[in-house]
């Protein structure tokens, strides 16, 4: 047989191509999805801009606007401000946005082809079949690869159907390409390093933000990549390829020669190793317990995500109250600008504080959603069974994880709004800025409620539909962002369409009241359905 | 004596399938009653209904005079389960997994269950995750063993346990047979619950189709008996004509037929008659039992290709 033959022949990477089969048929729709979704709202948004751009005034007003610091550290490395196109504004603004979620898809594909499939065992069957111990890394790496490819094909050819010049599109889409394989390259390192999926996935998720964190220094820093610190992130690679301006390739020799070198040692580690170990060492536990209820049972498996999630939500809040200064230094200097903003530099300040404090309240939205799909996680995998067959009733078992959940979040948002606060204080000299941005975090923490009553009620009432609820966060992100450019009416669904802005406009009660409800209701309802419905093992 | 477990005619369906198909259970107090299936069979959906995880469609069920769906949480205090397939957390040590899920039932007694660990060579420091199938099984088993509960629930719970653990483990459900415990053990290792049960149920697609005690169940079917004989060929004449004998047949010098229960009297008298040199016979197994229950469904199969 024809077959035997040439499996025999592979060694090591014996098996690869059935492999990368039976990960493509399980990811198909994933892929699909994941395509489609951002090849459609990168279209959308190229069109918005363009529709709300139209005049070069307004361009240019656009990119005074994009040129303070603050806008430099969610944006780009700033090429073509002096003649600000819509390609130019493309690049520098959306782009950075396009690379991230196709980054963290990438990191999550190869985590759940190379590593998960070992930790449960199922690698082990395959193993013992004629497959070569790279194989699956291959095949991890491969499908990875292809989704990404599909991703940015996509994109590409919706972008032919905007006024974009192709040859900066392509270019464009190539960099989001490169980007992501730099990160899936990453993560094929960080799951030959722990055993265990989520500490995999963990790593690389840290990775992507240790890379956006490098760039926006960078960008701050010194505009149009010439920063050492752009030059340390793969994201500041691919940005540095300037699509629609300076259209240049080689930046992404860089992210190319990156992939190779974090490939190759992925798969030296790979073959080093026992199958189902990792290489750092694990730790024996305790003979004897201290958890004593749900809660801390909940804490004990969710510290590690609620401290990195904290940190990541608090560190962004010290680097807009470090950057403060310089927004409001960046206004004055634009008189311009200033006339833009009802309350001059003041008014300036606190609208980009109101965005940065939607900002941080979406990543407190993102780990919410982590905790509920770790209750979902719990049921899927047989262990509240357990615990349910104890005295533990279905009320106790999830409304015990779910205000873990909501105070880590609240806690999170207070702590960084606090910080904000402070570093602001410091940097504008302004003592009441620590009142005023404890307040901006606060006023968020309705919408925290909602999102936990939409993924509550997904839980409650549609298990197996649970996934959705990252589709609202994604979907609360993109409003927050880019919610003006959109139709009137799109952002009907998300919470900051009703909470006030603060700082930048004035309380008002009855929205946070009504969210509060809202949220509240949906926690009711998710929870009594859980209650009446059998549990999935 | 009262019942632990009443179930009459439940249903359960998952979409089209119906996996408990008019079920009918009774488990008496204090009793090791053995729960028979293959796989899919609906062993574990009754279990699960039995627990309140899983709420039946129709029938009527009662558990310690309660109901499972209804008053969980209260029956869970008198009750323990071993799952067949046992999950941990990955990040706990067995020890602490043992310590949780017996401080969320209310307290743990240390002595018994550092001799169930003990016994069962249980290292409580290893990582959930690190834990073989075996030692998952153990962790659960101790859990369950070590609380003061009327009923234990067992789903398949010696799955990947070795012959050494297995001894131990009929030594420990005897244990708590003795101290008044009721014990459910669903299983599709029949020496196991031949070796525990007083009682049997044996369930098919859904439906019970076989329950009492092994006494019972016995009569109901065949003695095999392997006799050396001087005279073979005419004693498969004659045993080919009595009634209550079937599937005589001649092996050398020795005769193997099987004979029903209450044939047993008339078979023996007319043996003597053709020299008998050796004679092996023995009861029915459960193995025998359940062949018997699943060789019919085979034969079906076979017929309606």
């Amino acid at each position: 047989m024809t077959t035997t033959v040439a499996t025999a022949r592979g060694g090591a990477l014996a098996g690869t191509r059935g492999l990368v089969r039976l990960v493509l048929r399980a990811d198909r729709w994933r892929i699909v999805i994941w395509a489609v979704a951002v090849a459609w709202l990168t279209v959308v948004s190229v069109r918005a801009l363009d529709d709300l751009y139209a005049s070069d005034t307004s361009r240019a007003a656009r990119a005074e606007l994009i040129a303070s610091p603050a806008a430099t550290a969610l944006a780009g490395p700033g090429y073509g401000l002096d003649d600000y196109t819509i390609g130019a504004m493309t690049a520098n603004e959306l782009a950075l946005w396009i690379m991230l979620p196709v980054g963290i898809m990438a990191v999550l594909a190869v985590t759940r082809h190379l590593r998960a499939p070992e930790e449960d065992g199922r690698l082990e069957l395959v193993r013992s079949q004629p497959v070569g111990s790279a194989a699956p890394v291959v095949a991890g790496l491969v499908a990875a690869a292809l989704a990404v490819l599909a991703v940015g094909t996509l994109t590409f050819v919706g972008l032919l159907a905007t006024s974009l010049d192709p040859a900066g599109s392509a270019l464009m889409c190539a960099s989001v390409v490169v980007v992501a394989l730099v990160l899936a390259g990453a993560s094929a390192v960080a799951s030959q390093l722990s055993a265990h999926a989520r500490t995999a996935s963990s790593l690389g998720m840290a990775a992507i933000g240790v890379a956006f964190l490098l760039r926006a220094v960078g960008d701050v820093r010194g505009p149009r990549s010439t920063s050492v610190w752009t030059w340390l992130s793969p994201f500041g690679w691919s940005q540095a390829t300037a699509p629609y301006t300076e259209d240049r390739w080689w930046p992404l020799l860089v992210g190319v020669a990156a992939t190779a070198v974090s490939v190759a040692l992925a798969f030296a580690l790979a073959g080093r190793r026992d199958l189902g170990t990792g290489l750092l060492a694990e730790r024996p536990g305790r003979e004897h317990g201290r958890i004593r209820g749900v809660v801390g049972l909940t804490w004990r498996r969710q510290r590690t995500a609620i401290w990195s999630w904290g940190a990541a939500v608090v560190l962004s809040g010290a680097l807009v109250g470090v950057l403060a200064a310089q927004i409001a230094d960046f206004v004055a200097d634009q008189p311009s600008l200033e006339d833009l903003f009802p309350g001059g530099v003041g008014g300036a300040t606190a609208a980009a504080f109101a965005l940065y404090s939607v900002f941080l309240a979406v990543l407190a939205f993102a780990y919410v959603t982590t905790a509920v799909g770790a209750a979902r996680h719990e049921e899927t995998s047989g262990r509240a069974e357990t615990l349910l067959a104890l005295p533990v009733s279905r009320a106790r078992w999830l409304g015990s994880q779910l205000a873990l959940a909501g105070a880590a979040a609240v806690v999170m948002l207070l702590v960084a709004g606090l910080v904000m606060g402070l570093t602001a204080a410091a940097s504008l000299d302004d003592p009441s800025q620590v009142r005023t941005l404890v307040g901006a975090a606060a006023v968020t923490i309705p919408g925290v409620l909602v999102v936990l009553g939409v993924a509550v009620l997904l839980l409650g009432v549609a298990p197996r539909a649970f996934a959705a609820v990252w589709a609202y966060v994604a979907y609360v992100g993109v409003m927050a962002m880019f919610g003006d450019l959109l139709p009137d009416g799109a952002d009907a669904a998300s919470p900051f369409t009703y909470l006030p802005a603060l700082p930048a406009e004035p309380m008002t009660w009855t929205p946070v009241v009504g969210c509060t409800v809202v949220g509240l209701v949906l926690v009711l309802v998710g929870t009594q359905g859980f209650r009446r419905r059998d549990l999935q093992g | 004596m009262t019942d632990a477990i009443t179930a009459a005619g439940l249903v359960k369906t998952f979409g089209p399938k119906r996996a408990l198909d008019g079920f009918d259970l009774r488990v008496a107090t204090g009793e090791v009653h053995g729960f028979l299936g293959p796989n899919g069979a609906g062993k574990s959906t009754t279990i699960r209904v039995l627990l309140g995880l899983l709420r039946a469609d129709g029938g009527e069920v009662s558990l310690l005079g309660g109901g499972p769906w209804r008053d969980a949480v209260a029956l869970h205090r008198r009750l323990a389960y071993v799952p067949g397939d046992v999950t941990l957390w990955p990040t706990l040590s067995g020890g602490e997994s043992i310590d949780l899920l017996g401080r969320l039932r209310g307290g743990i007694d240390p002595a018994r269950r550092a001799d169930l660990v003990d016994r069962f060579e249980l290292d409580t420091k290893v990582k959930g995750r690190a834990y073989s199938k075996g030692n998952r099984q153990k962790v659960a088993l101790v859990a369950a063993l070590a609380a003061d509960v009327e009923l234990l629930l067992m789903d398949e719970p010696t799955s990947g346990l070795d012959p050494l653990m297995e001894a131990l483990f009929q030594e420990v459900v005897r244990e708590a047979a003795a101290d008044g415990r009721t014990v459910l053990l669903s299983s599709h290792i029949l020496a196991e619950v031949e070796a525990l049960a007083q009682r049997v149920t044996i369930i098919r697609a859904g439906k019970a189709v076989l329950s009492g005690s092994l006494e019972e169940l016995r009569s109901l079917t065949r003695t095999t008996v392997t006799v050396g004989l001087r005279d073979a060929d005419g004693a498969v004449r004659t045993l080919g004509t009595t009634t209550g004998v079937h599937d005589p047949r001649r092996d050398d010098g020795h005769v193997t037929f099987d004979v029903d229960t209450d044939a047993l009297d008339a078979v023996l008298a007319a043996l003597p008659a053709f020299g008998v040199s050796s004679l092996v016979a023995h009861p029915p197994t459960l193995e025998d039992l359940f062949l018997r229950q699943y060789g019919e469904e085979l034969a079906e199969i076979k017929a309606a290709r």
